[in-house]
């Protein structure tokens, strides 16, 4: 490939800099200016008034109405004081982020020839070969790469088990997510999930997301472990993969169980109650049990704060390892032959 | 290093291998975005806000442990309670029980026989569980 000339590569970094500043302070410029005045808005809606109108409904539980639409733009994307529409933002976010690209691509191609007289490499070759150079990673990473895998393994129901890390995955991505605007006090968990569905941009297709992966999760992990036990891949020396593979199910089972309770409405609180019941009738250990699960006998607001710590950290951290060792082990021992 | 597969046809791991996985995740991950786009349009939702004195007329649990709350109807609730963690003790032992390696495809069936009463037994209970 011919080398476009280095003058024209800075050429183009410069044009590129002098571009990006300079739409930028255009973009300061209308931020600043007041096109919209303080007057001319129109009135906000009575939030006031219809909350104190609307206590006397005839429910039994307290009402609690949606946040009050904010009025000031989302300072994600919005700079302070200009109009609240989508386009603009978006706009913005397309033109810097291409000229970012453009800009990225031009150092990159600079640094590639930068005061090199050898031949031209390319930065990631160049990168490879410095790290590759101290710690050697070229040979076991081919090793890891080069491993033949037998053909039947790309059969469909070969897959299964990818897609349960996938979602898992999916599960991390997303609950992040949620867990950026979820609050675990049962004051503010019912109001705050509304607030996601209502508020958050694209928050119900996110928590959608969550909810669907989930029970997507459970179902392929056991349709995973029948497909294990029918071929019989759990037979020695696969045992211990078919352990790991069993507490990872047990897992699952413990994130849908801790994850279902944090919406904190009737649904979730009383299965809550009814799955905890079942622990506390165990002999012996029941009440140990039952108390460890709800903090004291009562589903309260301890619990919730109990199984979002558990859902948040203590499980996903439990999962990620034995993920670690379930994968290894198979590395190591290859995918079980069909007869 | 179990096994050899010397005379079996293999793929490499990378690009071969990778690229399978690669297809199917792509696939999941449309599926996963279909999903996001439904739930813009029809969230999840909630149903009422919690109240601890205020039980519904039919607190259930999660569908997946439906199947285990309909059994609790039939047998003494102690039993019910052992009954999930013996099975999951089982299923922990059985291959340190079921050792002996499989000779002919026929065992397939056998244990896809086994795997689909159970599993009907399973769907049974929830279903059961479910509507009652």
């Amino acid at each position: 490939m011919k080398q476009p000339s280095r003058r024209w590569i800075g050429i183009i970094v410069l044009f590129t800099t002098l571009l990006i500043l300079l739409t930028f302070i255009t973009t300061l410029v209308k931020a600043n200016s007041p096109t919209v005045k303080p007057d001319e808005q129109s009135p906000p809606p009575d939030w006031l008034l219809i909350q104190s109108t609307t206590v006397q409904l005839e429910v039994d539980h307290p009402v609690i109405l949606p946040v009050p639409p904010n009025t000031d733009p989302c300072l994600h994307c919005h700079i302070v004081g200009e109009e609240t529409g989508i386009w603009t933002p978006l706009a913005r976010w397309f033109l810097f982020g291409s000229m970012g690209l453009i800009f990225v691509l031009g150092v990159y191609r600079s640094a590639s020839v930068w005061r090199s007289r050898k031949p031209w490499k390319p930065l990631t070759k160049r990168s490879y070969d410095w790290v590759d150079n101290r710690y050697e990673i070229s040979e076991p990473l081919s090793k890891f790469l080069n491993k033949p895998v037998p053909k039947y393994a790309t059969r469909w129901f070969y897959c299964l088990g990818g897609i349960t890390a996938l979602l898992f995955v999916i599960q991390g991505a997303t609950g992040i997510m949620l867990a950026f605007y979820y609050k675990a006090t049962p004051e503010a968990a019912y109001a705050s999930i509304q607030f996601i569905e209502s508020e958050v941009r694209f928050g119900s297709a996110i928590r959608m997301i969550h909810h669907w992966a989930a029970n997507g999760m459970v179902v392929i992990c056991i349709a995973h472990m029948a497909r294990v036990f029918i071929m019989g891949a759990f037979k020695p020396p696969r045992e211990l993969n078919w352990v790991s593979g069993v507490m990872l199910l047990v897992l699952t089972l413990a994130f849908g169980l801790t994850g279902y309770l944090l919406p904190w409405d009737q649904r979730a609180f009383w299965a809550t109650t009814v799955a905890s019941e079942i622990a506390g009738a165990l002999p012996v250990i029941g009440d140990v049990a039952l108390i460890f699960m709800r903090v004291g006998w009562n589903v309260t607001g301890e619990t919730l704060s109990r199984f979002y710590a558990l859902h948040i950290i203590a499980l996903p951290i439990i999962t990620v390892l034995m993920m670690a060792a379930h994968f290894i082990m198979i590395r190591r021992q290859g995918i079980a032959k069909p007869l | 290093m179990a096994e050899k597969h010397v005379e079996d046809e293999t793929i490499p791991f990378y690009p071969d291998h990778v690229k399978t996985e690669l297809y199917v995740s792509i696939g999941i991950l449309a599926l996963i975005f279909l999903v996001g786009i439904l739930g813009i349009f029809l969230p999840v939702g909630l149903g009422d806000p919690a109240d601890p004195m205020n039980t519904p007329a039919h607190a259930k649990p999660e569908w997946y442990f439906l199947a285990l709350y309909q059994l609790l109807r039939y047998i003494p609730k102690t039993m019910g309670a052992i009954a999930p963690v013996i099975a999951v003790i089982v299923i922990l032992v059985w291959p340190f029980i079921d050792r002996k390696p499989d000779k002919s495809p026929g065992i397939y069936k056998k244990r896809l026989f086994g795997v689909v009463i159970v599993t009907i037994i399973l769907v049974a209970f929830t279903i059961l569980g479910e509507v009652s």
